[in-house]
Parts: structure tokens; C-alpha cells; sequence
């Protein structure tokens, strides 16, 4: 899949998470990432953002998220809305999240 | 205490009202221009909060006391955000009091100045920085020329003839937002061509790291007097910060200013700020005292004679074949 647009899901509010994703021309995703539990946390949800992203076959995109205490199911759930928006997509296949 | 969020386009009428009351108990006022707007009410429908975008800036944004630590502020900028990014709108920003700065970081925003009476956040970490990346640089001894050019005058080429003799590199800054009689474009187009001939100068959009008093909010700031030298702080604080470091510049170039006294006022702070920060200030007498004003005035009458003696060609070509010929 590849990312043509700015795609946006989630909010701000406390148990989820913002997601934004835009195209890029260069290799590569580049995440920037906020949260409430970055410490706890951080290295978690930018596991499950890129290996949500590498599923949909995305290589190449800025991703920029606002994390407000997300579980997992949260997190690669508002990455798949953002990346199948910015990707113009909508042959959604809607896999279980949480299976690894 | 739970709340219900409601949105509104264009604000008018008895909710007009009650959001400006709502506003005044929380110490803002309404200045207008409100295109989207997110609200918080109870069950009674009272308003416990309220944010609002205009453009690409969020503003007013206040909740309740009673409502604090809630989640209302976040609800309130989730929307915003989501409606810009619908719209297009990429790069937001906002205005606020400095104490405000933590809640706005953790809903996504980034300081780029910092006076004692206001903050300037982005809702990206890079955005700044991208954008002087992308500045073509110079080298030498470095000077720096900000203007709008609204429109390019004899005035404005001499400022930057006189300035460009006195440096290796000249930056001229336009100023990009389009709240002016010309738009940006044609400002950018006619400073270009009049200013060909000067070799070390080069030319760039403003951004939005130029902060002028057209699209400064001044809604948060008590006295609306004091607002035109808290924008000044504000801006010249972001360029003697962020911009003049990454560029090298070390001089700051302005024409004296007879006539407008928020102009004067910002140049009198300028030559207090900037020689902290190791930036000289040089100060070039205005050519005949051409303004860009009197340049408008002319157009409206319609004065060929006086425009000719204000103007350099390309300018003057480009108004007696678009503007008075129609």
C-alpha cells in the first residue's frame, strides 16, 4: 500500500491515540511520537505502529502520533484507519489486531 | 462531570453570545474570525468550554474550572486537529500564555519562541527546523532584511541596494501571509525582478516564522495596547533564536520609519533586542520618505504621476496594466 495523502484517526482523549500519517519520498519511516507513558511505554507503541505499518506493506512515510494511554488494540487499530486514509484505500481487510 | 461536545461553522446569534460571555468569565476575548468552533455544555446547556480554528491557528481555547482535569481541552483540540487535517491544513499553530505550555505539549504542540507574555506552538517537532533547512544559505558577513512589500517601491529597492553593499549575503524575508492589498505571489514576483540586479541577495518566504501583526491573536492579552510589543517580543525572539544562528546572520536592516507607529515601535524594541543576542541593528534613512502606503493611496486615485515617482518598473508595469486598466 502506498501512502499518496495526509491520512488522520483517533483523538486526544484519554485511552487513545492520534495518528497521522503523510507520504515521503525518501526510504524509510520516520515516527515521531508523544505520550503520557513515554516512559513506560514508548518503545511499545512505536513497536506496534511500524509492525501495523510493515503488515500493510508501508516502507516509505512520516507518521506523526499523540499517544494518550492506548493499549495495543488501540494503537495498531488508529494506525490502520490513518495508513488505508492516507493510502486512499478502501478495500479494507480488517485482520485481527492483536494476533501475532 | 461529564459534558456533551457540540461543533459549530461560523459562529452567529445567541450561541455567537454565549460563547463570547463564556469567553469574558474566562478572561479572553472574542475578536472574531472563528470558522469552526468545539464546544462543551452540561445537560442544561451551558457552555463549560470552548476552542475554536481560524485558518491554520487554534484559538480561544478555554474550559471551566469546574471542568479541569477531564478531558475537556483535549476534546476540544482532538476536533480542531481533525477538522484542520480534513480540510488540508497540515502545519497548525497556536498562541497561548506561557503557563498553558505543558497542557498543549502533551495534546501535541511544540514551542517555537517563548517571551514572558506568550508562547508560539507548532504542532510539529520539525516544522522549523525543515523549513531552515530548505533556506538556501549564504556565506560571509550576513544581514538580514524583513519586509512585506505591499507593494515593492523605490523605498524598499534602495533599503536593500544600501543594505546589500554592506554584507557578503543579504536575506530578504517576504512576509507570506496573504492579509495584504497584494497578494503574496505578486509581492514575491515584483521584489524578485526588481532585485535581480543585486547579486548577494537572496530571497525567501517568511513562513510562518515571521510573525506579523495581522495574523497575531491578541485576544489572551489583557490590555490590547500592549499587544503590538508583545508580538514584537514574540517575533523577534523566534528570529534571534532559531532563524539568524541557522542562517549565520549578524546584522538586521531596517528603513527609518516617519510614519507608522507600530512599525516605529517594533524597530525602538528591535535595537534593544537583538544586540543581546550578538545581531546589529543599522538603520537606513528612508529614500524621499516613500512608503508603500502613499503607494495604495495613489493606486485609489488613480495618480499615474505620483506612482511613476514611487515606483520601479516592474512594480509600475505591473499596476497600470492589472489594476488601472480594469
Amino acid at each position: 500500500m502506498k501512502i499518496i495523502t495526509t491520512g488522520v484517526a483517533g483523538t486526544m482523549e484519554s485511552s487513545d491515540i492520534i495518528v497521522r500519517i503523510e507520504p515521503k519520498d525518501t526510504p524509510g519511516v520516520e515516527l515521531t511520537l508523544e505520550s503520557d507513558v513515554m516512559q513506560q511505554f514508548g518503545k511499545q507503541i512505536e513497536k506496534v505502529i511500524r509492525e501495523t505499518l510493515t503488515d500493510l506493506g508501508i516502507e516509505d512515510a512520516f507518521v506523526n502520533a499523540v499517544d494518550k494511554g492506548a493499549l495495543d488494540c488501540t494503537v495498531a487499530a488508529r494506525t490502520m484507519a490513518a495508513a488505508y486514509r492516507a493510502a486512499e484505500n478502501t478495500d479494507y481487510v480488517w485482520k485481527e489486531v492483536t494476533e501475532k | 462531570m461529564s459534558f456533551i461536545v457540540s461543533e459549530a461553522v461560523d459562529l452567529y446569534g445567541p450561541r455567537l453570545e454565549k460563547i463570547k460571555h463564556f469567553l469574558g468569565t474566562m478572561g479572553l476575548r472574542y475578536e472574531g474570525d472563528a470558522e469552526y468552533t468545539v464546544f462543551l455544555t452540561d445537560d442544561d446547556g451551558e457552555i463549560l468550554g470552548s476552542g475554536s480554528l481560524c485558518g491554520s491557528v487554534l484559538k480561544y481555547i478555554a474550559v471551566a474550572d469546574s471542568l479541569q482535569g477531564e478531558g475537556g481541552a483535549a476534546a476540544i483540540v482532538s476536533r480542531l486537529v481533525q477538522y484542520a487535517y480534513l480540510h488540508g491544513r497540515k502545519k497548525l499553530f497556536l498562541f497561548t500564555k506561557p503557563k498553558n505550555e505543558p497542557m498543549f505539549r502533551s495534546l501535541g504542540f511544540f514551542a517555537l519562541a517563548e517571551t514572558r507574555d506568550v508562547i508560539y506552538m507548532e504542532n510539529s517537532r520539525s516544522g522549523l527546523k525543515n523549513y531552515l533547512d530548505s533556506l538556501e544559505k549564504g556565506s560571509g558577513v550576513q544581514g538580514a532584511i524583513v519586509a512585506n512589500c505591499n507593494p515593492f517601491t523605490l523605498g524598499h529597492q534602495y533599503l536593500m541596494e544600501k543594505a546589500a553593499g554592506l554584507v557578503d549575503t543579504l536575506h530578504v524575508f517576504i512576509v507570506s501571509e496573504n492579509k495584504s492589498e497584494f497578494p503574496f505571489d505578486v509581492r514575491f514576483e515584483l521584489v524578485k525582478k526588481g532585485t535581480a540586479h543585486i547579486k548577494n541577495l537572496i530571497l525567501h518566504e517568511s513562513g510562518d516564522y515571521i510573525i506579523s501583526h495581522a495574523t497575531f491573536p491578541t485576544y489572551f492579552i489583557k490590555s490590547s495596547a500592549n499587544a503590538n510589543m508583545v508580538n514584537a517580543e514574540l517575533d523577534l525572539t523566534l528570529f534571534c533564536l532559531r532563524i539568524a544562528p541557522a542562517l549565520g546572520i549578524t546584522k538586521r536592516f531596517v528603513g527609518t520609519e516617519p510614519f507608522c507607529k507600530v512599525t516605529r515601535e517594533y524597530n525602538e524594541r528591535m535595537k534593544q533586542l537583538l544586540p543581546d543576542h550578538g545581531i546589529e541593528v543599522i538603520e537606513i534613512p528612508r529614500k524621499d520618505d516613500i512608503s508603500a502606503s502613499s503607494v495604495r493611496n495613489a493606486i485609489a486615485n488613480w495618480d499615474t504621476e505620483t506612482l511613476r515617482m514611487l515606483l520601479p518598473d516592474v512594480t509600475f508595469d505591473y499596476i497600470t496594466s492589472n489594476l488601472l486598466n480594469k
